[in-house]
């Protein structure tokens, strides 16, 4: 009985452990080389229609995002390669230069990646994993405790069984862990919810979601927001955390990460 | 991670008292200036880099700014470089009395430096000034307006709007690079509390220049008099396909003489939209805007670099004699209309005799007759080789002129060097005497790192990641089911272990079928000795079950009594058959002889009828 069951608990885990091969070539490195040619040599318009084109295809290629950031900055499109860095980081926050870049460019506009007030080394432990890495642990964690569980009450009784009971309560602690973690950055983290003024010159900031509102601040090109509410047809309900306003911006002036 | 701790606090060890290589001060060409007209900021930062950030000006609500060009030199003494880089604004009041200009900073990824924060007084506007008329007010002539009707009314009278504004390009289809300029008229014909705010469109394909300063007048439009603001912006398209100029909007503070009632229930956004004194705020927008962006036409020369305009190019070498191994500066200058900030280095000949290291570049920006024109300078440092009379071939400049619809080419004349012999020591050169020391690692300014082409390899883990993340929520079920089979299954083993008994009871009717099932089986084959001692063990195995105690064990009457006492309710007729069965089972199972085929068969039946009875009779 018990080995049948042990049989059953490995025909189920092995789909889920060999899902997927890993995918180390998913990126195309020529076709970003041709145009990192372009942008080595100034034409950086043209290497951004380039790299635009590769994230049309992969909309999660960190690099590509980065590459396209870089021309943005060179272009002196600060909002838009603000955007494209922070979704890079996003994606691939463990990259030094992405976390540089997004940090300069950040810096140009008056703000920083690290808060003031945290540890440099904190900040980057906080953010060794993606969000998407972050759900995919909390994932993995569940089958493991699920099935290390699994196999501790089929082998109730015998030492073998405490220890994967005793396993399985670890996993379980990590599956814990790994949800605060993630929970704590949807609540807290300025790339969570947010968007960036992508509009030269500034957004507006009205009283209300439409023009007859009062304008009543505005926010420079650049700038990371939160979204609040993005349920009207033309305009984010936006925060801005430091200064404490809340107001309406169009959604034309704005980007979701 | 620890690593990067090691090289944090290393750092930070390290790190000396910093030189402040970044400057920058601003200041007005006046002090006060009437509300009607214009005020020049320049803000100059230096650096001792090839490049220094430009200023991020402050959000200023109380001027209107305008971008109005940029000087900018660079010097490169003892392979020392410093760039000074003056940036000028025009900047226009929107409210009378001292106003401020907040505290403008540069930041270039390490230093920060910042200027004062300068006051100005703002005046009314007064013919003692002298200014050209800034704010769009207009005029009072008498003569002009209906006497006695203000110029609201006659507005509404002649059908025509109080309040507009315009928008429209000189031209709707142009070349990349090529000056498109956008005109923007605010008409008013009623007064305004302040100077409208301008709220600069977005662009589509298309990058803009500010061409200061505002232009005001006054005309006459269907009989009602209008003062206007114009204000001019220089568009170049960037590739070629649809471009847009996305709408603008002029926010206008315009006097209010109607009361705010107080019982309306939208007083307090009434009261806000009046803002104080100035009036009610209203913003006037234009509609987008559509251009066209034409293809260059074929035939570029090998070495164009996509220059559009009209340019001259020099060079000149900052010396006419130089050593081997000592520095030279080349400069190349690019004069012309156009949009110079894209114009890129021209590439340089073939020079074997000389070893090309850095290439710098300064820009000036002029934008006058609403042209953007100007200078760029590259500078190329070149260290001679060979000792000789050397001469620098002419520089090519290749660029499309869209005046013509043809690509030309501009060409600076050669240069020549007499070259001596240097010393061995002068081989070396260096643009930074702090770096040819010994000593620390002298930052000289920062930017962003360079785009990457995946050379380490593409990161694994977010796309396993995403994956697993795409999965159906119902890929997630089989463990959290099996997890709760294999929990019930533990419970039920417990249970089971701790009522045997229960598990007997409950059990004997499968186990004494199984037994008749073997009993049959042997009476085929002809076993009816080992079919009858099966039945007879099954028997005794199946009450002492029910029983709870080993019956086998007990006479034929104690055993009955048993029964009784375990199941109140059993019948007499169902102990009777009980005792029949056993005594039949004993004596075939203890006389083998008496155990023919047909009696064993019977027992096999009789049994099977007994367990059927005793299913319904023995319930506890």
């Amino acid at each position: 009985m018990t080995a049948s069951a042990l049989a059953l608990l490995l025909c189920l885990a092995a789909p889920a452990a060999a899902a997927e091969p890993p995918r180390t070539a998913a990126y195309d490195r020529s076709e970003l080389s041709e145009f990192n040619d372009l942008y080595k040599n100034g034409r950086y318009e043209e290497a951004l229609e380039g790299y635009k084109g590769v994230i049309a295809q992969q909309p999660a290629n960190p690099r590509a995002l980065y590459n396209a950031a870089n021309a943005l900055f060179r272009l002196n499109r600060q909002g838009p390669a603000i955007l494209y860095y922070s979704r890079a980081f996003a994606l691939d926050p463990r990259s030094t230069d992405i976390r540089a870049n997004l940090d300069y460019a950040l810096r140009q506009t008056g703000q920083t990646l690290v808060p003031d007030a945290v540890p440099a080394a904190l900040h980057y432990v906080y953010y060794l994993l993606s969000d998407t890495e972050l759900r995919a642990a909390a994932l993995l964690f569940f089958w493991l405790a699920c099935l290390v569980g699994a196999a501790g009450f089929l082998l109730d009784g015998s030492p073998s069984g405490k220890a994967a009971g005793s396993a399985a309560g670890v996993f379980a602690a990590l599956l814990l862990l790994s949800l605060a973690w993630y929970g704590a950055r949807v609540t807290t983290s300025p790339f969570s919810s947010a968007g960036v003024v992508v509009k030269a010159g500034g957004a507006r900031i009205l009283s209300g979601p439409g023009d007859n509102f009062k304008t009543y601040a505005s926010a420079p090109e650049g700038r990371l927001v939160r979204i609040l509410d993005s349920t009207d047809d033309n305009y984010f309900e936006i925060g801005l955390q430091k200064e404490g306003i809340k107001g309406w911006a169009l959604k034309s002036e704005i980007e979701r990460l | 991670m620890k690593n990067h701790l090691l090289v944090l606090a290393a750092l930070l060890a390290l790190a000396a008292p910093a030189r402040a290589a970044l400057s920058v001060t601003a200041e007005t060409d006046r002090a006060s200036v009437p509300i009607d007209g214009n005020l020049y900021l320049t803000v100059t930062v230096s650096g001792d880099s090839s490049s220094v950030p430009e200023p991020k000006l402050p959000n200023m609500q109380n001027f209107n700014v305008y971008d109005s060009g940029r000087s900018q030199s660079i010097s490169i003494i003892n392979g020392r470089i410093a760039t000074s880089v003056s940036f000028t604004y025009i900047l226009t009041p929107r409210f009378i009395g001292v106003q401020r200009i907040p505290a403008i900073s540069v930041f270039n990824g390490k230093e920060k430096a910042v200027a004062q924060e300068i006051q100005v007084t703002v005046t009314k506007a007064g013919g003692a000034q002298q200014q050209p008329r800034q704010a769009a007010q207009p005029a009072r002539r008498p003569g002009r307006a209906q006497p006695g009707k203000p110029a609201a009314q006659q507005a509404a009278q002649n059908g025509a709007e109080q309040i507009f504004i315009k928008a429209e390009p000189d031209k709707r289809s142009a070349y990349p690079g090529e000056q498109i300029t956008l005109s923007i008229k605010f008409y008013t014909s009623v007064p305004l509390s302040s100077n409208p705010q301008y709220v600069p469109p977005s662009f589509k394909n298309l990058i803009s220049e500010d061409l200061p300063p505002v232009r005001n007048g006054e005309l006459e439009l269907n009989g009602l008099r209008y003062a206007y603001s114009e204000i001019k912006t220089a568009l170049f398209g960037l590739t070629s396909g649809p471009a847009e100029i996305r709408p603008l909007t002029v926010i206008a503070q315009i006097p209010s003489n109607e009361p705010v009632d107080p019982f309306d229930p939208n007083f307090f956004q009434n009261l806000m939209a009046m803002s104080g004194a100035q009036g009610r705020s209203r913003e006037f927008s234009t509609e987008a805007i559509k251009l066209d962006i034409k293809a260059l036409p074929a035939g570029a020369p090998a070495d164009f670099n996509g220059a559009v305009g009209s340019y001259a190019v020099s060079a000149s070498a900052d010396r006419s004699q130089a050593k081997t191994g000592e520095a030279v500066n080349l400069s190349v200058t690019i004069t012309g209309d156009g949009n110079l900030k894209a114009v890129t280095a021209p590439k340089l000949p073939d020079l074997p005799d000389f070893k090309v290291f850095d290439t710098m570049s300064s820009l000036d920006v002029r934008k006058e007759g609403d042209i953007i024109s100007g200078k760029k300078t590259f500078t190329y440092i070149l260290v001679p080789r060979t000792e000789g009379r050397r001469t620098i071939p002419p520089v090519s400049f290749p660029f499309f002129d869209p005046k013509t619809g043809a690509y030309r080419e501009a060409r600076t004349e050669p240069v020549t060097l007499i070259v001596e012999k240097g010393a061995e020591g002068g081989k070396n050169v260096y643009f930074n005497p702090a770096a040819a020391a010994p000593g620390p690692v002298t930052a000289s300014g920062s930017d962003i790192r360079y785009v990457t082409d995946l050379s380490a390899g593409a990161p694994a883990l977010p796309g396993l990641a995403a994956k697993a993340n795409s999965l159906p929520l119902w890929a997630h079920l089989p463990p959290a089911v099996l997890l709760a089979l294999a929990f019930w299954l533990a419970r039920f083993n417990r249970f089971k272990s701790a009522n045997p008994l229960l598990f007997r009871f409950r059990g004997a009717r499968r186990e004494a079928f199984r037994d008749i099932d073997e009993a049959e089986g042997l009476i085929k084959t002809g076993k009816t000795n080992e079919a009858v001692s099966v039945i007879y063990d099954s028997f005794m195995a199946y009450l002492s079950d029910k029983c709870g105690e080993k019956v086998g064990a007990l006479t034929m009457r104690k055993a009955a009594d048993l029964i009784r006492a375990r199941f109140p309710g059993v019948t007499d007729a169902a102990l009777e058959e009980i005792r029949e069965l056993w005594s039949a089972l004993e004596l075939r199972h203890f006389s083998p002889e008496a155990a023919a085929a047909e009696g064993a068969s019977d027992l096999a039946k009789k049994y099977s009828l007994l367990i059927e009875l005793l299913e319904k009779e023995l319930r506890s």
